[in-house]
């Protein structure tokens, strides 16, 4: 058998590429996974982290509302490690209309979601941050959602199951032969090396930019990137996700995660080209401030950390050109029925909450093009670290007594975590202090989760993610990529990027303690440290 | 309280300045918050081609020698960086290639010094290079704690156990002529240093780790006690809050500790520093200097603040309080009478004064003569 033929490719290394690929490998197809930069460096990474109870939809589009509390239950049970039960608010504030609470409560209901009308004054005591103004407030089971931790998860398993990964890797041409699709020519952006891979079927699964992988088939698939900008704040300042009880409009929702909490979002059409570099504009970073004040007061004196910004993969419906008709939903299209292409399957649209359902539709479709007669697994199997859903539970389990730097390892990596307890007693130093992350931990990212770069390690471990933004954490953790690379020159450079890709959501929102903890940083890497 | 001089911030600048004005018997106090620059203070002072020889004296009473070579130090990533004036255990070589053979050693579990770049950084210069670790017993509590291996914890152990580290060398040391350790010695017993050197039988040199800086908070710790022995009043933990002041003479401070009192003084000195040390507090509209309300020169356009690459010079890094020739600071474009601005809070406003270390050295200088010659003036 070539070592370059499987079968099937699946172009794009995202929720949707990444879960797609779990599902076929799980179906026992030969799988490959290419990506042109890291995992979830597209809209995967660029969003809240909000595992939506679906209730967000509920009024405007039912069937979007449904889908979200079916897979939000299953994410529960097989992600364990990658979610944070925290529940959500919708509140109504005095200058919101309290009767639209009735209308949200009747269309959850209908969709299936447990939401339930309390007293304003419970909610200020499940959410003491909340805006204590408010005149209304509902209950649902929103929560968090790590999507790095979550395609990591995705992509481990699929490997786990005989699956490849190549990242780093573009896909410069599609192979056909006339109206089937045979490979893909690639070549690493890291090392300049080309290379022909082959397959029956190609998944197209690259959200925004699977519009130009289509026409590299030929085929024609539109789509309307809308720009969502986040900030990110320094504190965990509510523990329960809150919403307003609205019409969905800009920066209307606020979700812990971690350390941290995010504020978004705004929605800006954008032309294609602009989706690999987008900035957040002064006239965002206010109205997301002055918005997310209304939902929790404090944020207004608290230090934001970040700003960036993420590109929806809208998809325009077939057979409307002037593109008014633009789909939330998922789309999944098979090439040889609407475009009589044999061999190409594109999946795109639809949201983080729901890519197992996205790759379970792109995965039967693979299945029956290959004749393979297997039920989706992927609803009931816990992804690797997720066979427990307690991560205290876990951390009990690894270490008699757990430290907080241990439990919050377990909160990350759930059962996996057992993997990093002591070779030696130097595995526990902490690299990151913001997020205590261990040296074990940075090392067990190294070894399963194939990390190049100082940006991958901090996607799988939150290293440099917390309130100092790498100041520290990222020399350090330079030392041990140098170690585990073998090359220090090249991880010169490594740091440099870092730092510059740090600097870049931080300028934006560049005043008070982050220009303090910026001159810091600049003035220690530049003047003490010497890079 | 009266006193003849208040200097607010008890960094460099404010150390300087202050101990140079008690020297000729003026009654000062100093307010701190604590935190200053000299944390990570690198050991050189860029900026000063020459020593001043008030400079050398001073920080010579203090018990801190200088050491005047121009040249090259190694910085703590493993790069070369030209100045000539040092901290006595910071090397300053003719020329990067400072030996043949280099071992380069480090502590088991301590992670911010960087052997490996450092190994790198030499190798490029065509040294030879060896890693090696040592663990020692009496480090075991430091370990154990997965946040202590840091350099003042390592530092404070060292001052005990240095003569082991000296035998441990030794008996690594194959036909290297140099030795790199860490630099975390020395911190209480400055005599530290020179005895490792004289106990490995090759050149010992230190360099750098991550701050907290070692060589920086010794400094910080012996310029201190010098003021205090001169008289000095330094109060640590305290922050300036604001001011007094009648038709651009300064009368007095309200500090947050002394609620009820004010400090009041003939002359006051501002070297509280820059943003990190919040001598200079921004917005999202404006950069504003809290205590006096001085004029600060920057661009009125936030966009224009920063510069989008991490490692270019930032324009914000250059903003600084406004001051006339004599460093005195302006309100409205018109210069106190009594107030000067020191160190690092004139940003790159007066670049004839340099940068970091020597603007802070040069203008507390500067502005302790004014001081003392407008008191002489007076009498």
């Amino acid at each position: 058998m070539n070592p370059n033929e499987f079968d099937v490719i699946i172009i794009g290394g995202g929720i949707t590429g990444a879960g797609t690929q779990r599902d076929c490998a799980m179906r026992g197809l030969r799988t490959l996974l290419v990506e042109r930069s890291d995992i979830a460096t597209g809209a995967t990474g660029r969003n809240h982290g909000l595992l939506h109870s679906g209730a967000r939809y509920a009024v405007n589009d039912a069937e979007s509302a449904r889908e979200c509390i079916k897979e939000n239950m299953i994410l529960r049970r097989i992600a364990a490690h990658c979610i944070d039960e925290t529940d959500g608010l919708f509140i109504t504030l005095p200058e919101d209309d309290l009767g639209y609470q009735q209308t949200f409560v009747e269309a959850c209901q209908a969709a299936g979601i447990n939401a339930e009308i309390i007293d304003p004054e419970l909610a200020k005591r499940l959410e003491p941050s909340v805006n204590p103004e408010l005149i209304g407030a509902v209950k649902v089971p929103d929560g968090s959602v790590d999507p790095f931790r979550l395609c990591a998860a995705n992509m481990l398993d699929a490997k786990l199951h005989g699956g490849q990964v190549r990242l780093y890797t573009e896909v410069t041409g599609i192979i056909r032969e006339g109206d089937t699709v045979k490979g893909i020519h690639t070549r690493s952006r890291q090392t300049g090396e080309e290379a022909d891979y082959y397959a029956p079927v190609i998944v197209n699964a690259c959200g925004v930019w699977g519009q130009s992988i289509a026409e590299m088939a030929g085929v024609k698939v539109s789509m309307y990137p809308a720009k969502g900008a986040l900030l990110i704040f320094a504190h965990r300042v509510n523990n329960v996700v809150i919403n307003r009880c609205r019409k969905p409009s800009n920066a209307d929702i606020l979700v812990p995660g971690d350390t941290v909490c995010i504020i978004g979002t705004t929605s800006t059409r954008i032309p294609i080209e602009e989706c690999y570099n987008v900035a957040v504009t002064p006239d965002e970073v206010t109205l997301l401030i002055t918005e997310g004040a209304k939902l929790a007061p404090s944020l207004s004196s608290t230090r934001i950390l970040r700003a960036y910004a993420g590109v929806r993969p809208l998809v325009s419906a077939d057979n409307d050109p002037t593109g008014r008709n633009i789909s939330r939903g998922i789309v999944c299209l098979d090439h040889e029925e609407r475009d009589g292409l044999k061999g190409f399957v594109t999946i795109t649209g639809g949201k983080l909450m729901t890519y197992r359902l996205m790759a379970e539709m792109a995965t039967d479709v693979v299945c029956r093009k290959l004749g393979v007669d297997k039920p989706c697994e992927t609803a009931t199997t816990p992804l690797p670290g997720s066979e427990e859903r307690s991560y205290e539970a876990v951390a009990q389990k690894i270490w008699e007594a757990p430290s907080t730097a241990q439990k919050a390892a377990a909160s990350r990596m759930g059962t996996s975590a057992s993997r990093i307890r002591g070779n030696n007693p130097y595995d526990d130093a902490l690299i990151c202090e913001c997020e205590e992350v261990s040296v074990g931990e940075i090392n067990s990212a190294i070894d399963r989760l194939e990390v190049s770069t100082l940006t991958d390690l901090r996607r799988r471990t939150r290293i440099g993610m917390g309130t100092c933004q790498g100041e520290f954490c990222a020399c350090r953790a330079a030392s041990l990529l140098a170690k585990a690379h073998g090359c220090v020159e090249k991880e010169r450079e490594d740091l440099a990027h870092f730092l510059n890709e740090r600097w870049k959501g931080n300028f934006p929102i560049g005043w008070g303690d982050t220009l303090r903890e910026a001159e810091y940083t600049q003035w220690v890497y530049k003047h003490v440290l010497g890079l | 309280m009266k006193f003849d001089t208040v200097i607010i911030g008890g960094g460099l600048a404010g150390l300087v300045a202050g101990i140079s004005l008690q020297r000729e018997g003026r009654g000062t106090a100093i307010v701190s918050t604590g935190q200053n620059a000299l944390h990570f203070f690198s050991g050189t002072f860029e900026s000063l081609t020459e020593a001043p020889q008030r400079m050398t004296d001073l920080f010579g009473e203090a018990g801190i020698r200088l050491h005047y070579r121009p040249g090259v130090r190694l910085m703590p990533m493993g790069t070369f960086r030209e100045s000539a004036l040092s901290l006595e255990d910071v090397d300053l070589f003719p020329s990067p290639e400072f030996a043949r053979k280099v071992l380069i050693v480090n502590f088991m579990g301590y992670h911010d010094f960087f052997s490996s770049f450092l190994a790198e950084g030499l190798e490029k210069q065509g040294m030879q290079c060896r890693i090696r670790l040592i663990n020692l017993p009496e480090m075991d509590k430091l370990e154990q704690s997965p946040s202590e291996m840091r350099s003042v914890q390592i530092a404070r152990t060292m001052d005990r156990i240095w003569e082991k580290v000296v035998q441990e060398v030794r008996v690594l040391l194959k036909d290297e002529d140099a030795v790199l350790l860490p630099q975390v010695f020395g911190l209480q017993d400055t005599a530290v240093p020179g005895r490792i050197r004289q106990g490995i039988p090759a050149r010992v040199v230190f360099a750098g780790t991550l701050p907290p800086s070692v060589p920086g908070i010794r400094t910080q710790m012996l310029l201190k006690r010098r003021y205090e022995v001169l008289g000095g009043t330094y109060l640590m933990g305290d922050e300036a809050l604001n001011a007094h002041v009648h038709e651009g003479v300064v009368h007095s401070i309200v500090t947050k500790n002394l609620d009820n009192h004010y400090l009041e003084a003939d002359h006051f000195i501002l070297a509280s520093g820059g943003f990190f040390s919040k001598g200079l507090r921004s917005n999202p509209f404006n950069i504003t200097e809290p205590v006096f309300g001085l004029d600060v020169e920057y661009n009125q356009d936030r966009n224009a603040w920063y510069d989008k690459a991490f490692s270019a010079d930032q324009p914000y890094m250059q903003y600084g309080v406004k001051t006339d020739e004599t460093l005195h600071g302006l309100s409205d474009g018109k210069p106190f009478k009594n107030l000067y601005a020191i160190g690092s809070i004139l940003g790159g406003t007066r670049p004839e004064l340099g940068s970091g270390a020597g603007l802070a050295v040069r203008s507390a200088f500067a502005a302790a003569d004014v001081i003392l010659s407008e008191a002489k003036n007076l009498e």
